[in-house]
């Protein structure tokens, strides 16, 4: 059958069914109230609440509930579809966490990426909200213009615009590094040291990925690259993990909105007695805004963090058909999905999918943990 | 006044002061515009490679702009019959998954924010809680299910799961919205013996058209841009959306990629989106405002 009808017959099943389904619970719910002894205003209510919120309650339990617990059972499982699962015990997580390189790959580039592109992307979002916090003229067209990444920047067809630029050759991001460098000696010089350090700490985490760290010692031993160097963005393993941070860091714009509103409650008068007591611009930063503004860092660390662990799409369209650097590259999501459904794992698939849900959870709980320590919600 | 008081400034140490404000505060336009063009670039260059040549686009030194104004790329590009198949992929998938899910969040967000019902802080708690849980872990769960139902190959897993309220994040961002709205309005229109139906269907929703339209620009923006669920359901070249399409034009078996064709390509992929966001975006940043901090 044609498949867009196919699928609005489909659709037009799936309404009737939560429409049955409201009316049944809400029915269900108001025949328990009744025999309680509500009252009869209030069982309209009744009725009206859970008919109304019927439509979440049953695609919970039917796409939340129902997977979470039969996937559990899965994770312990030999499962390649049409065929039926095997039970192999706890096989699954000790291959994932023990005898799995491409696996600790995705976590070490995870880790990797957290470290450096988190902090990053916090620090352009703060100084970008400060500086448009000045009361700029044509501030909302500067968010728009900053908001924009984060709208479009998990779209293949804007990610391809950016794998057209990080061309080694001929992109235009080597392009303009090769002209600022040419033009201004300094640029220069810091354009070698940052190569140099992106270089060093990937050649390192490479290292502790794979056991070896002959390639940490070339890197060292060759000491600051020549002149001509230009970044490898898509072409090396040093380099791939830059080139994903890069791209976090240009669509941080909604961190830079949460900081924009957190730096608007700060009170003015706050600034005003700091500038009495002869407080520079330096302090009242750190002791004023930092500490008022420590409740929107958090927001934006964990929010952060989570959308690390759930990267793909940058992973997908940056390493597509890359074998070579496959593994500098490789997120927990992109190798959930290569594992499973490129060879058919349902139950190792499973097992990741579980890793992944507790990784979050430990981080979001550690992060709640650690906020009392440093986030002031008085004010 | 201002070019007055300018005029008659004679004390050197106020001017210079005068001067090093001006001078920053042209930095910090400098720096913002910068900012600005560099976040908007790859947009930029997008467009102006659509226009170039095979040869100005893969030149070994820069070329900025087209020597002319060719539409050609874009005649290759719309003369694909693949190209224009995904763009209608992507068109219904989309409608039929925003105007879905649309639909059951506003009731669920009715139910969280209007009606006393037992049991609705504990089911609320519930649907909160669900937003640490990431969608991608339920996939591999959820191809089974669908898998059973025989779906894998069709639209139905990547548009029906949303009818069910999909997306707790929005459900509360619209029950924030829901619940500014003043209690006298239903109360009155109980009174006169007015049913939760007719209060939902005459009195919030048409109050409630900004969070709506906040609510369908994002569910929009998920929809066209996503990648992994079609990418494991679809599987048929015949019923990828664009963003799978866009991604096979690049051939990793060559050397140097056509690149004006694929930027052609992806201009006209990222356009419904550039012109959503330039109408709606002042709905949009208030709604992540509203949904981020409170």
């Amino acid at each position: 059958m044609e498949p867009y009808r196919y699928t609005l017959l489909w659709a037009a099943g799936t309404v009737l069914f939560i429409f049955v389904s409201s009316v049944a619970l809400g029915a269900i719910a108001r025949w328990i109230a009744q025999r309680r002894g509500y009252s009869r205003n209030r069982l309209e209510d009744v009725f009206a609440g859970y008919a109304f919120a019927a439509p979440w309650i049953v695609g919970f339990v039917l796409f939340v509930v129902a997977p979470v617990l039969t996937s559990l059972y899965w994770s312990l499982t030999i499962y390649r579809l049409p065929n039926p699962p095997v039970f192999v015990g706890l096989a699954n997580y000790a291959k994932l966490l023990f005898r799995d390189p491409d696996f600790r790959a995705a976590l070490l580039n995870t880790l990797y990426i957290a470290v450096f592109g988190v902090p990053a992307q916090l620090v352009v979002a703060l100084a970008l909200a400060l500086l448009l916090n000045r009361r700029v003229r044509g501030e909302g067209l500067y968010r728009t213009a900053f908001y924009l990444p984060v709208f479009l920047g998990t779209n293949a067809a804007v990610l391809l615009s950016w794998v057209f630029m990080f061309n080694a050759n001929t992109g235009f991001l080597n392009q303009i590094l090769r002209l600022l460098a040419r033009a201004f000696p300094p640029f220069q010089e810091a354009l070698r040291l940052f190569i140099f350090i992106v270089e060093s700490t990937n050649a390192a985490f490479l290292g502790i990925q794979t056991g070896n760290f002959t390639l940490l010692q070339r890197v060292w031993q060759a000491g600051l690259p020549s002149p001509e160097r230009v970044p490898l963005w898509l072409e090396n393993p040093l380099w791939l993990k830059a080139a994903i941070i890069l791209l976090l860091v240009w669509s941080c714009g909604n961190m830079m909105l949460i900081y924009l509103a957190a730096l608007n409650s700060v009170p003015r008068e706050f600034y005003e007695a700091a500038q009495v007591d002869g407080a520079g611009p330096w302090q009242r930063f750190r002791h004023i805004t930092l500490p008022l503004i420590s409740p929107a860092t958090f927001y934006n660390l964990v929010v952060g963090l989570i959308a690390v662990l759930q990267l793909f799409e940058q992973p997908y369209v940056l390493l597509r058909d890359r074998p070579t650097l496959a593994q500098s590259g490789y997120t927990v999501v992109y190798y959930l999905w290569r594992a499973t459904f490129r060879f058919n794992e349902i139950g190792y698939g499973a097992a990741i999918s579980w890793i992944l849900t507790l990784l979050i959870l430990v981080v979001t709980l550690i992060q709640f943990r650690l906020e009392r320590r440093w986030v002031h919600y008085d004010l | 006044m201002e070019i007055a008081v300018r005029r008659w400034t004679i004390l050197p140490a106020l001017t210079s002061r005068k001067w090093i404000k001006r001078l920053a505060s042209g930095a910090v336009y400098g720096v913002l515009t910068a900012g600005g063009l560099v976040t908007a670039f790859p947009l930029i260059w997008m467009i102006l490679t659509s226009f170039k040549t095979f040869e100005e686009a893969n030149a070994p030194r820069i070329v900025w702009f087209p020597s002319a104004l060719r539409w050609e790329n874009y005649y290759v590009i719309l003369s694909r019959p693949e190209f224009l198949r995904a763009f209608a992929n992507s068109i219904f998938v989309t409608t039929l998954a925003v105007g879905g899910t649309l639909a059951s969040i506003t009731v669920v967000a009715y139910a969280f924010s209007r009606v006393e019902w037992p049991g609705r802080d504990l089911v609320f708690i519930l649907m909160l809680s669900t937003m640490m849980i990431p969608p991608q872990a339920l996939i591999v769960p959820q191809y089974v299910f669908f898998h059973r139902l025989g779906w894998i190959g069709t639209y139905n897993p990547i548009t029906i799961p949303g009818f069910f309220a999909g997306g707790a994040a929005l459900v509360f961002l619209l029950r924030q919205f829901m619940r500014q709205i003043p209690r006298d309005l239903d109360e009155a229109a109980r009174l006169d013996g007015a049913s939760h139906w007719q209060i939902f269907w005459h009195i919030i929703l048409p109050l409630c058209r900004p969070a709506l339209a906040t609510a369908a620009v994002f569910l929009f923006a998920a929809h066209w841009n996503s990648l992994l669920q079609p990418l494991i359901y679809l599987q048929t070249t015949r019923l990828y959306t664009l963003p799978i399409y866009v991604t096979s034009l690049v051939n990793p078996q060559q050397v140097v990629q056509p690149w004006p064709t694929i930027m052609a390509a992806s201009f006209l992929t990222t356009l419904p989106l550039i012109a959503t966001f330039l109408l709606l975006q002042r709905q949009l940043i208030g709604g992540i405002v509203l949904s981020g901090m409170k």
